[in-house]
């Protein structure tokens, strides 16, 4: 059964179904948990709750990371 | 050279670098390490979910250098706010440089919603290092309301035009009892030391290093002109007269009439 998220502002249709939890959607996309951030519907989720963080149809994530900057 | 207080932490190094426009994270790290900075500013993004992203944290030898991440891209209290509180999630550290600037143009940042933000900001624990136009009775409310420095702005971001507001500046240093870093269009050493003459405490620069030709060699001549003004305002420049000659005005090779 495929569903939706919004990454990024961006709708990605996962076909298969939701990665279960946050580490998972991060090991699919191949993004180093440890260089990024994230927020769920405008919630912080913090690094070692990652794991745990558990995702739903239809969420909006933002996964953020450091770039350079002044 | 006395060092630097911000809040708890100490800086022997007067001057921050910005990490923004260099063509490689290993020119950065290397101009870094060049400047000689304890303290280097960041900003957060969204992370490219396409492409693979680039990692520029571990060019940063963090042990050395303090990360200050900043809130470039907000453009109300909001946004800053809000980019701080990611910030800290993903750095672990309570620090931030708080910019607003709904200009897209010049980027001049917006007083009324740094100061809103900032008040939010100490509230909730955060360092702030509040980034401003040359505005001493801003700054001085920004003090106030538990700033850890003001940072205001030499002349327009990346425009590397120098000292434009000195006169504010000064009043600001005058009247200042937190630190005060001149932060924005520093474009040559010169105008660096000029900062740090005028009693500024630090100076941010960013564009004027990260674009030269040689932003390593650039680096060092920062660090060298940084140094330089610090030390001649802490020894005391000599009064400015209308003219004093330096060579004697006796034992001339003529005979005196």
């Amino acid at each position: 059964m495929s569903a939706i998220l919004k990454i990024n502002g961006q709708e990605k249709t996962f076909e298969k179904g939701l990665p279960a939890t946050l580490s998972e959607l991060l090991d699919s996309l191949k993004i180093d948990a440890a260089t990024v951030v994230a927020e769920i519907d405008g919630k912080i989720v913090e690094r070692e709750d990652f794991a745990q963080t558990n995702l739903a149809e239809g969420q909006a994530i933002e996964l953020i990371r450091f770039v350079g900057g002044g | 050279m006395t060092t630097l207080k911000i809040a708890d932490r100490e800086f022997t190094s007067r001057l921050f670098v910005g990490t923004g426009k260099f063509a490689s994270n290993d020119i950065m790290a290397r101009a870094i390490q060049a400047s000689g900075t304890q303290m280097v500013t960041v900003a957060l993004r969204r992370v490219d979910i396409e492409n693979e992203n680039d990692n520029m944290l571990a060019a940063i030898d963090r042990k050395k250098c303090q990360l200050l991440p900043n809130t470039s891209g907000a453009r109300d209290a909001d946004e800053a706010i809000r980019l701080s509180r990611l910030a800290r999630a993903a750095s672990g550290i309570n620090w931030v440089k708080l910019e607003v600037t709904p200009d897209p143009y010049y980027l001049l940042p917006d007083g009324t919603e740094t100061l809103k933000a900032a008040e939010a900001l100490v509230k909730d624990g955060f360092i702030v290092l509040p980034y401003i136009h040359a505005d001493p009775i801003l700054a001085k409310k920004l003090q106030d309301v538990g700033c850890a420095t003001v940072m205001p702005l030499a002349s327009p971001i990346g425009s590397n035009q120098g000292m434009k507001t000195r006169a504010s500046i000064e009043i600001i240093i005058e009247q200042a009892t937190v630190p005060v870093v001149v932060d924005a269009g520093l474009g040559a050493p010169s105008h660096a030391a000029e900062a740090m003459e005028m009693g500024a405490d630090a100076v941010l620069v960013n564009t004027a290093i990260a674009t030269a030709a040689d932003p390593i060699e650039m680096a060092r001549a920062f660090k060298m002109a940084v140094e330089a003004g610090r030390i001649a305002y802490e020894t005391g420049l000599a009064p400015k007269t209308t003219a004093s000659a330096s060579s004697p005005l006796t034992g001339f090779l003529r005979n005196e009439e």
